[in-house]
């Protein structure tokens, strides 16, 4: 394997050259630089190889469970890079960024029609970003009531981010076991629920892709006991058109724009967070907002009750133009989105019902569980490994932890049926060669490199290159 | 506009496997249902771009000379290029490492360059702004130490300050003015952000006599290229942003927080971590590591509730640094130090007050002559963002190896009127 570091030295000049030296005191100036200049077509071939070396939507069906990875527009691309928005300060004053101004404006108003909410926020960079407003909003709302509210609720089926966000804000979590029909158990729920409960904190659909059945009366428990209800909404592209969480119960709800409004994963983010609240949350969320006075967008800075600031600027906006042209491009037909992520669900999960052990047997959401326990422990990496053989990303695997070996697959609505039947044929291949050729399956993925070490990449940490000489 | 496959006859053959009779129908259970959507009509491609379009021409771009956080250097053409190939911009966090080497390979070579470029051991695939990571560094500091008390130097970036704030209000923990047994770090900024650049060697002695961490922030981190690394002045964490390697300003993000730490401190380290190993027959290749420390394994006992990060602009960085290698990066530095310099010098012969009692970089703060708001209109009649209001009549500017010597003159030709 070559590193970018192992190019040598070339005449490449990409910038004036600047000879004169800095007029610094010598205990401030940096002594070596171990760097070296790479001719342009060099670097050219190497990024490309490296990306050839990777799956994307673009070049795969990319099924991974809880991340809706679905098409990305190109258009949007271009959009966000208009010299108007890529070549625009963010100190430049509001009266000079009325454009800048009036896509947050206006994905805010498309964004609570959609949820139901009454106020966005858009500023948190990621879901997780968006967690901690939530519950810093709890926070801050419950002190001001005076009341001592130590715990929040979490089912046991929820992203790991849920309990983790909690804990960094000194909140104890109280995680609720999941019923037979894989539901946040509602008698165990009941005896959770009381005065000392900040926040009741659910994914709706869940994470085994079902819709709660019993979020009328976990509402209602949660409103009798004053606990607010937050709707983790990474699995909104279910609910499009459809449900508005604000009509399920719920006083504030985060969207991740990279999932639901297709603004494209980066192999690993940038995302952007939107935040939704019902309006007597208003007044907490972070400065500035975004105000629309006289048919001027102006910045407004002058909220006593907010918590803050959790970005340096305005949040992600180059995320925030391309969720924008997504929704204009859907616009009230945005319920298709849904409908048809539901239905390739749906329908990925009856062609492998019979193939797999299927922990809760009800109609999907947009994605589904399977369970590969039957073929023994280790079955589902051993599959997943194999699935790339066959030219398509795998699933989420070991997630959610409460089923044993599972495989978490989300099709998105973007995939053809074609697809979607070509996929259910290579699961039903792997599962023969699994009892056929059990070996070819432990040594999967039979590529290069083939299935990669973890345990010694943590024992043996090689974490950078390091020049020769030191 | 419409991204969807399916013909009508598809989906009534794929209703009658799930056995559904009508798509509402396989919706029935998502209750309540809404009454109404409020949207406008379904755009085309064609309309789409007509109508964003009019709303980036809004917006005034203009020749920059204000950095504060946000810095306007010259973006090479090959990176739009590398970081638009589909394989990178699709692709998403690389749980299957064997389906993700090229992302993986990338965030190491990252992380090899934030390491190189700060003097410091180890960092992570980054976070989402500098802002937040110097949040994360503090939330580091007080895991580490079991320790709750934050010290900020003077010349932090407000903004900084204020998303610090924010974090500390919700994690419990305090900002104070003493540096003593309660004190989990220390920050500074430097080049702060008036562009003073620090000898940071006092503060990090007084943190380590107290058994605090010292957190060092930096806001242009070209100028590593040219000053003594944070981590040879012996700091224990360094933070910062990294938009200036090749990340339009975009009004403000998405942008690219790093987070560097020495050997000492790698298991606390919050988010990604890519580590370098071996496959079944012995081949090289790349891994996420240490993930006992993330949400999705530890959950409440995590690290860091962080998930999603910035990896396609740890790309834009790495190619940046990449293109400009040694000498380019010198040359950016060095060229955004001398016309910052320049103008610097040509304003005070137009009745500016220095106001910097350290050296600078390429920002500096000047008091000017007439009321700040005058200024600031003239420059702009000129198509000059001429630097930030910080008040008192007192500008914070910026110059860049993009700032030619002929806007200069047009910059000083603007005030003098």
């Amino acid at each position: 394997m070559k590193l970018i570091f192992d190019y040598t030295q070339s005449n490449t000049k990409h910038t004036p050259s600047q000879e004169k030296d800095v007029d610094l005191p010598e205990d401030l100036k940096r002594r070596s630089l171990p760097l070296c200049d790479v001719n342009e077509i060099q670097i050219i071939r190497h990024y490309t190889e490296l990306s050839r070396k990777n799956y994307g939507i673009d070049t795969n069906f990319y099924p991974l469970g809880s991340c809706t990875m679905k098409y990305n527009p190109r258009v949007n691309e271009d959009l966000a890079k208009l010299p108007g928005f890529s070549d625009l300060h963010p100190h430049m004053p509001a009266s000079h960024a009325q454009g800048a101004l009036q896509v947050i404006w206006e994905l805010e108003e498309n964004l609570k029609e959609i949820t139901g909410m009454d106020a966005f926020s858009l500023q948190p960079s990621a879901g997780s970003q968006c967690e901690l407003l939530g519950v810093m909003i709890a926070k801050k709302y419950f002190a001001e009531k005076n009341q001592n509210r130590t715990k929040i609720i979490i089912p046991d089926s929820a992203h790991g981010t849920n309990p983790a966000t909690a804990a960094m804000c000194k909140f104890q979590t109280v995680t609720i076991p999941t019923d037979d029909r894989g539901n946040m158990d509602i008698n165990e729920f009941k005896k959770a629920i009381g005065p000392d409960v900040a926040v009741v904190m659910i994914t709706n659909p869940n994470t085994l892709g079902l819709y709660e059945e019993n979020l009328s009366k976990i509402k209602d428990l949660a409103k009798e006991n004053g606990a607010l209800m937050y709707c983790d909404g990474a699995n909104m592209n279910a609910l499009l058109g459809i449900s508005k969480p604000a009509d399920q119960g719920f006083d504030m709800m985060h969207l991740n724009l990279h999932k639901t409004f297709s603004t494209p994963h980066g192999g690993g983010g940038p995302g952007g967070g939107a935040f939704g609240v019902r309006s007597f949350l208003e007044d907490y969320l972070p400065v500035p907002r975004i105000k629309k006075e006289n048919e001027q967008f102006v910045f407004d800075y002058n909220k006593e009750k907010s918590v803050g600031k959790l970005h340096s600027f305005y949040g992600n906006f180059g995320i925030l133009v391309r969720a924008l042209s997504y929704l204009k491009s859907w616009g009230s037909d945005i319920q298709k989105v849904s409908q048809i992520a539901v239905l390739n669900a749906n329908y990925l999960f009856s062609l492998l019902k019979e193939d797999f052990d299927v922990p809760y047997d009800r109609r999907c959401a947009h994605e589904f569980v399977l369970s590969a326990k039957n073929f023994g422990e280790k079955s589902t990496i051993n599959i997943a490994k194999r699935i790339i053989d066959y030219g398509f990303h795998a699933p989420t695997i070991y997630f959610p932890l409460i089923v044993k070996e599972a495989l978490m697959i989300e099709p998105t609505e973007t995939e053809s049926k074609d697809t979607l039947d070509e996929f259910a044929k290579v699961l039903k291949t792997i599962i023969k060669e699994l009892r056929e050729d059990p070996e070819l399956i432990k040594n999967a993925p039979h590529t290069t490199p083939g299935r990669l070490d973890e345990v010694k990449a943590a024992r043996q940490l090689n974490l950078r290159w390091m020049p020769k000489e030191s | 506009m419409n991204f969807i496959p399916h013909t009508k006859e598809d989906i009534s053959k794929m209703l009658s496997v799930v056995g559904c009779s009508t798509l509402d129908e396989l919706v029935s259970e998502f209750k309540p249902r809404l009454s109404e959507l409020k949207l406008d009509s379904p755009l085309s491609e064609m309309e789409l771009v007509s109508y964003i379009t009019s709303l980036s021409e809004k917006n005034s771009t203009m020749k920059y000379f204000a950095g504060g956080g946000s810095y306007d250097h010259y973006i090479p053409s090959v990176i739009n290029h590398l970081v638009s190939r589909g394989e990178f911009l699709t692709s998403y966090t690389p749980y299957q490492p064997e389906a993700s080497q090229g992302v993986l390979q990338v965030l190491y070579e990252f992380q090899s360059f934030i390491c190189l470029l700060t003097g410091m051991d180890v960092s992570n695939a980054s976070l989402y702004d500098g802002a937040s990571a110097l949040a994360e560094a503090a939330l580091l500091s007080s895991a580490h130490t079991k320790r709750k008390g934050v010290f900020v130097d003077d010349g932090l970036n407000p903004e900084y300050l204020k998303v610090l704030q924010t974090y500390c209000d919700g994690t419990e923990l305090t900002i104070t003015n003493t540096i003593d047994e309660n004190t989990a770090c220390v920050i500074s900024q430097t080049p702060d952000f008036y562009g003073n650049i620090k000898n940071p060697q006092g503060l990090i002695d007084k943190a380590h006599q107290n058994n605090a961490l010292f957190i060092n922030c930096i806001s242009d981190p070209t100028s590593l290229a040219i000053l003594k690394t944070p981590g040879e002045f012996g700091a224990d964490v360094v933070v910062g942003e990294g938009q200036a390697f090749g990340i339009p300003k975009s009004f403000g993000g998405p942008y690219l927080g790093f987070i560097a730490v020495k050997q000492f401190l790698t298991k606390k380290l919050p988010g990604r971590i890519v580590g370098m190993t071996t496959d079944n027959q012995g081949n090289e290749g790349f891994v996420l590591t240490l993930q006992a420390r993330e949400q999705f394994i530890r959950r409440e006992r995590a690290t860091s509730n962080i998930t999603t990060n910035q990896t396609l602009l740890a790309l834009t960085a790495t190619i940046y640094l990449a293109l400009l290698g040694k000498s380019g990066l010198q040359n950016v530095a060095r060229a955004s130090y001398h016309r910052a310099h320049l103008l610097h010098e040509k304003l005070r012969k137009n009745g500016f007050d220095a106001i910097n009692t350290n050296p600078f970089y390429n920002e500096f703060i000047v008091k000017s002559p007439k009321l700040s708001e005058k200024i600031i209109a003239d420059l702009m009649e000129c198509n000059i963002f001429g630097g930030i209001d910080v008040g008192d009549n007192k500008l914070l500017v910026c110059c860049t190896e993009k700032n030619s010597l002929q806007d200069i003159d047009s910059y000083i030709s603007a005030v003098s009127k």
